[in-house]
């Protein structure tokens, strides 16, 4: 197992922020069979980056959202193609029917690259 | 936090493979909180959470802080009023993921040129959330009932913005402990670009404010473990001519 290298070229280039080829995004699987559609986890969202045909984060936050059923959540996209997305899982841990799961976490690349964070994601080891 | 019924070990013993002690189960069940009951926690629980910030170990036990408390709803406003302009501000120059083709050829060379002198402030996460945050989708301080503005002294021993991390992670915990939730807030870096909020608030030499803390009660609960990145450990074990073992942490 070897650490990512940060070479001279990753430290001149600021990576597009709004490509994929810039910043591989983090990415979330919905269940929609598990989904309630309670509108929790657009609500939770850190950065605002969860919505449902329905509701915002701020519909939810100011009262303003219909009742009922919200709608599957979806993730905002840059219309380059990349999500807001940085794989917290804020949303699946208040998820109380355990829709969410994360498919992908969130690594820029170029000046920003991680380097010592695998892309494996693992819940707490009792060492 | 999730209280589920579950067995916790006791502190002060470890064994291979033990259940979390309550200290652990704090830490791991942590969740940045972002989202609050309207009303505040009781003046007596704000006191102990900073009580735990009080007694945070620091650099030659210099203590570097300086807390502010802020509970009042009208400044609580005004600072999210004025965060959001701010941010608006920063978003109509540098905001190069939104908008048309001239817009991104005209603000796209100017933000990598902000990007590389201001690279955590303007980092793809924090540049993300101003540009929600300037389309209105995102509130700043999540509507917090409480503030707690975690003010450095520079002149502190060694590194005071360690000593400030510590202070402030002190508190976070002790909050959670207690069922209250709290998160770190960078953005209030905003509000200081308004001569207003640094006099108001005395932020000028030696005093630097970077942090502060949004703490209430959770709404709704959302404290949990979650997955994160496996991560690479150098452990030097060996001779002292052997290069690192490379460990993968958590896998």
């Amino acid at each position: 197992m070897k650490r990512e290298t940060y070479t001279l070229l990753d430290r001149l280039i600021i990576p597009d922020y709004d490509t994929p080829r810039g910043i591989r995004s983090g990415s979330l699987l919905i269940d929609p069979e598990k989904c309630r559609e309670c509108g929790l986890c657009v609500r939770l969202c850190p950065g605002g980056c969860l919505y449902t045909e329905r509701v915002s984060k701020n519909d939810l936050i100011n009262g303003s959202a219909p009742e009922g059923k919200r709608g599957v959540p979806r993730l905002v996209a840059t219309r380059r193609g990349t999500t807001l997305c940085i794989a917290c899982f804020d949303c699946g841990t208040a998820c109380p029917h355990g829709a969410i799961t994360i498919e992908k976490n969130f690594n820029p690349t170029r000046y920003f690259k991680r380097l010592t964070q695998t892309s494996e994601m693992r819940y707490p080891r009792r060492y | 936090m999730n209280m589920k019924a579950e067995p916790l070990s006791s502190l002060g013993c470890y064994e291979e493979g033990m259940d979390w002690n309550p200290v652990e189960k704090v830490i791991f069940e942590r969740r940045s909180i972002r989202s609050f009951r309207k009303e505040p926690l009781p003046d007596g629980m704000i006191r102990r959470i900073l009580e735990a910030g009080r007694f945070a170990p620091s650099a030659g036990n210099m203590q570097p802080w300086r807390v502010i408390v802020v509970k009042s709803p009208g400044i609580l406003a005004a600072l999210e009023r004025d965060a959001v302009r701010m941010a608006k501000l920063f978003m109509f120059f540098l905001d190069y993921t939104r908008g048309g083709t001239l817009r991104r050829l005209i603000t796209k060379p100017l933000a990598k040129f902000f990007i590389r002198l201001l690279p955590n402030e303007l980092h793809a996460v924090p540049f993300g959330l101003l540009s929600q945050i300037a389309q209105g989708k995102t509130p700043v301080f999540h509507g917090a009932p409480t503030l707690i503005l975690l003010v450095e002294d520079r002149r502190g021993v060694s590194c005071p913005a360690t000593d400030i991390g510590i202070c402030g992670q002190n508190m976070v915990l002790a909050a959670h402990s207690l069922g209250a939730g709290a998160c770190w807030i960078g953005l209030i870096k905003l509000c200081l670009y308004f001569p207003r909020w640094r006099r108001k608030f005395g932020i000028r030499r030696p005093y630097t404010l970077n942090d502060c803390l949004a703490l209430g009660w959770q709404k709704p609960r959302a404290d949990g473990p979650v997955p994160r990145e496996v991560q690479l450990v150098e452990w030097y074990d060996g001779e002292i001519e052997d290069a690192p073992r490379i460990e993968k942490q958590g896998e």
